[in-house]
């Protein structure tokens, strides 16, 4: 933690804290004790490099069960790095990936997500060539589904289908979704993109959500469900760690906030406490 | 020993062909994303010009300049005709190689057509082999050799000497950038086509000249070493893909002279093994993706 | 004019099978195998040495085994084969992180050297003169005339064919098929949700090689013969063509792309007056499946039976639940 300059704050970031902090603290000392989940997320010491350029140098953090933390910083700090070296698209240099107690930092992206981590894409990712219903059943059959031996040989395969099938209902139903059911990837308008993105990661209750940019291209209409939905996540006790570029959103979803320049961490803390730090600023200044 | 010297040399020989298509594959596929497997039939093309003017009454050394300057002709329209239109579609890259796969088989059996699937054998004076330390060449082959390592010191020099060739380096690289400084990148990609449509012509009337024999379907047998020899260096980099040639057409005539003649094939697939071992190839910021951009 | 019929027939079966198989690797699991030819003819080969007898070093042919094993040894061991050479190849080149046109074209690299290899190494399968004096089966059992071992080998074929199709098309519905068409569509996305991509890959490559291997054992056994000239890389053109004609994803599809490419463009030159002169046709024949290839790649049509459009339904329990909630 840096230590605040006394006395200094901007403007606008004040009246956008001061806006969204009161309601939105309360709910969250309410309904989420956070402090005594154990982390499901701990990152140590983590360094990504491309082609030798450091983009991420040094990096640790944790992410606690039920906690929701917002990741920020200026274009090119490295955040998405961070984000891909946890989910395992990326390979870092250096550091530890613990989570839920396991150490996943050699493990491929698919036993990471059987253990319970998922993800959502900067460009919401969607299979073009399947419904939206494939999509979510192929995430909600997860490895099983994929299993050639168990496809042959296993006799419950039908109930399975049925139990997958009964989820993705029951959310596309609990969302206002249903009737896009049967579109194709392709044939998704943005907004649709994002729900399906976020609705895939969540469908097996996974421990850990992490979100790249959640909030890019989502009209004001949507806008309450999605923060309702990552609420209502949280409260299941899952951790989720977010990059956002939207302040104002940031401040008023997350418990706590990391801000990151040039591929390290500069300062941590609550929304309030990190918007009067004089670095953070200098950040976003210049 | 005097034998594996001797396979030393032809190894050199073999790796003027090589070499030469290899330049050819690295320095279009640096540039434009665009893994061509047309070359091969190009090369059948350079070989059959240059044997064709031979036959005319003209220097095969004239002959193999011409070939490369027809195969040069015919790779631009070709890039600049079908390809183009594809790749202005959106076309992903594993759809360009099917699309160059359909263009090879179009233009090697319009070869063939022509050629009415002759096997032609090149008349040239033989001589007798000179020695060159425990090197020993015939003129003719002294001469490939020359031409080749000739070509390539001019490309070479040609890429970081020149602004154009400097342009070209840079496009590579990053061509939004390069587009973003000015550099005209139209006029870029058409002279990297002509430049590799000739290095691949010469090839196969190099490769001609070698075996001195041509075919609308020579050009298929280098094309697999010419496309190994262009993985193993980095795209676009002709000091790796001669040095790659090099290196295979040294290996695959030592193994024929150590083992059977059979298994000098075979060393190619060793050659291979290496380059999917050992070279990830498309890291764009980190991340593995077939969604690499593709300038025609 | 009734050989001509019942061989052609016989060619369906045999194209009907390879196209089941490309389309099973590039249809639904969007794995560009340019080197599929090599699949079929190693099918033939094995299936070839293991019914012939033993080489004799006097004989005119020179290959290894030679088991003269009794049907169905043969045909079982041809398409163990390809899928042995899938596994290879697959493990060797489909789990590296590379660009699937990479992998194509290593593929097809592969199946231009193994040509060069088999035609280099003449104890192996006899190089360039390939093999011959493949026994067919049943012929001894039935003693049929020529003529009638020709009609009873398409009605084998085409039992056959209806198992693959049936057990293909079966598979291709289940969660197994679907996991297939998510990692053709996005393969990250796939390993995402929990799927072991690279495994999953490694093993749709073997299924597919096994019917590749297969049909080319069922050639040969049909053929008595099969030499290089059989499997020029060029091949496994025709059946991507038909693959994307008759349409990707479509197992039903791929038949009728089988049908439609080889059979009935490999057939009509010997209708058409001979012009020119003999092969002038064959390399007319190329140039043309190649165009219309560009010419369907421009058009980007999904085919003549695009791929199964999905609709889903909801269970009676499910939907009384959400009507009384709703």
């Amino acid at each position: 933690m840096r230590e605040r300059a006394p006395g200094t704050t901007s403007e606008a970031l004040r009246r956008v804290a001061v806006s969204a902090a009161p309601a939105s603290q309360n709910e969250r000392t309410s309904l989420r004790p956070v402090s005594n989940h154990p982390a499901v997320l701990e990152v140590g010491d983590l360094r990504v490099s491309y082609g030798g350029v450091p983009a991420v140098d040094g990096v640790s953090l944790s992410v606690a069960r039920g906690e929701i933390v917002g990741l920020i910083g200026p274009n090119g700090a490295g955040k998405s790095s961070v984000l891909n070296a946890i989910t395992g698209d990326v390979r870092p240099a250096a550091g530890s990936i613990q989570f839920a107690g396991r150490d996943v930092t050699k493990l491929p992206i698919h036993r990471r997500a059987r253990l319970g981590m998922a993800r959502t894409s900067q460009t919401a990712r969607v299979f073009e060539g399947l419904t939206v219903f494939e999509s979510l059943v192929t995430f909600a059959r997860g490895a099983e589904g994929a299993s050639l031996t168990r496809t042959l040989l296993q006799r419950g395969r039908r109930l399975q289908e049925e139990q997958a099938a009964e989820l993705v209902w029951e959310m596309l139903d609990r969302h206002g979704f249903a009737h896009i059911a049967d579109l194709y990837g392709r044939e998704l308008s943005g907004g649709q993109r994002r729900f399906v993105d976020l609705a895939m990661a969540q469908i097996r209750s996974p421990k850990l959500l992490l979100l790249d940019e959640p909030m890019v291209g989502i009209t004001a209409a949507i806008l309450p469900g999605l923060m309702s939905a990552l609420r209502e996540a949280a409260e299941r006790s899952v951790g989720i760690l977010m990059v956002e570029h939207a302040l104002d959103l940031v401040a008023e979803l997350c418990d706590r906030v990391i801000v990151m320049v040039e591929g390290r961490i500069i300062v941590s803390g609550t929304y309030e406490a990190i918007a009067e730090d004089v670095e953070v600023r200098r950040a976003y200044l210049t | 020993m005097n034998l594996y010297w001797e396979a030393v040399g032809f190894g050199v020989i073999a790796a003027a062909s090589i070499g030469l298509g290899a330049m050819g594959f690295t320095l279009q596929f640096g540039l434009t994303n665009v893994l061509n497997i047309g070359y091969g039939a190009i090369m059948s093309l350079g070989g059959i010009v240059a044997y064709v003017s031979h036959s005319a009454g003209i220097s095969i050394w004239f002959g193999l300049l011409l070939g490369g300057l027809s195969a040069s002709a015919v790779t631009l329209i070709v890039a600049k005709t079908i390809l183009a239109v594809y790749a202005r579609r959106g076309a992903a890259l594993f759809e360009m190689a099917m699309i160059t796969f359909g263009v090879a088989l179009i233009v090697e059996y319009a070869i063939a057509a022509i050629t009415r699937n002759n096997t032609y054998p090149l008349t040239i004076a033989i001589e007798h082999a000179m020695s060159l330390g425990p090197l020993r060449f015939t003129k003719v082959q002294l001469i490939l050799v020359i031409v080749a390592f000739g070509v390539f010191v001019l490309l070479d020099l040609f890429l970081h000497l020149t602004r154009l060739g400097v342009a070209l380096r840079a496009t590579a690289v990053d061509p939004d950038l390069a587009r973003a400084s000015g550099i005209a990148t139209n006029q870029i990609v058409t002279a990297a086509w002509l430049l590799s449509g000739f290095l691949c012509g010469l090839a196969g009337g190099v490769f001609m000249v070698n075996i001195l024999t041509i075919s609308a379907f020579t050009g298929d047998s280098l094309l697999s070493l010419v496309i190994v020899a262009a993985l193993m260096g980095t795209a676009g980099s002709v000091r790796g893909a001669a040095l790659a040639a090099l290196a295979i057409g040294i290996a695959t005539q030592v193994v024929s002279v150590a083992g059977a003649s059979s298994y000098d094939t075979a060393v190619a697939y060793g050659f291979l093994a290496l380059v999917l071992l050992a070279r990830p190839r498309t890291l764009q910021g980190g991340l593995v993706t077939d969604r690499v951009q593709i300038t025609v | 004019m009734q050989d001509f019929v019942s061989i052609s027939l016989v060619y369906l079966g045999i194209y009907a099978l390879s196209t089941l198989s490309l389309n099973l690797q590039y249809g639904y699991a969007g794995i560009i195998n340019f080197g599929w030819i090599a699949f079929q003819a190693v099918g033939a080969y094995i299936a070839a040495v293991t019914s012939l007898g033993p080489a004799s070093p006097s004989g005119f042919q020179h290959y290894i085994l030679g088991a003269r094993l009794a049907f169905p040894l043969p045909l079982v061991l041809g398409t163990l084969a390809g899928a042995a050479l899938a596994l290879v190849l697959g493990g060797l080149i489909l789990t590296r992180r590379i660009r699937r046109d990479f992998q194509a074209i290593i593929m097809l690299i592969v199946a231009i050297i193994a040509a060069q290899v088999v035609i280099a190494t003449v104890g192996l399968f006899n190089g360039a003169n390939g093999l011959s004096g493949v026994p067919k089966p049943f012929n001894g059992v039935f003693h049929l005339s020529y003529h009638g071992y020709q009609w009873f080998y398409v009605g084998w074929m085409a039992v056959l064919c209806i198992v693959v199709y049936a057990g293909q098309e079966w598979l291709c519905r289940t969660s197994w098929g679907r996991a297939l068409r998510a990692m053709r569509e996005d393969d990250v996305l796939a390993g995402y949700a929990g799927i072991n991509i690279q495994a999953l890959r490694v093993v749709v490559f073997v299924l597919g090689g096994a019917i590749a291997g297969f049909s080319g054992a069922l050639l040969v056994e049909f053929l008595g013969t099969w030499s290089p000239d059989a499997w020029s890389f060029v091949e496994t053109f025709v059946v991507f063509v038909a693959v994307y004609v008759g349409g990707r994803g479509n197992n039903f599809g791929a038949i009728i792309g089988a049908f439609l490419v080889p059979v009935v463009i490999g057939t009509m030159p010997s209708f058409l007056p001979q012009f020119g002169y003999p092969g002038l046709t064959a390399n007319l024949e190329w140039i043309v499946i190649a165009l219309a290839w560009l010419i369907i790649f421009y058009l980007r049509p999904v085919g003549i039976l695009p791929e199964r459009r999905h609709i889903a339904t909801r269970s009676r329990v499910s939907a009384r639940v959400n009507a009384t909630t709703t």
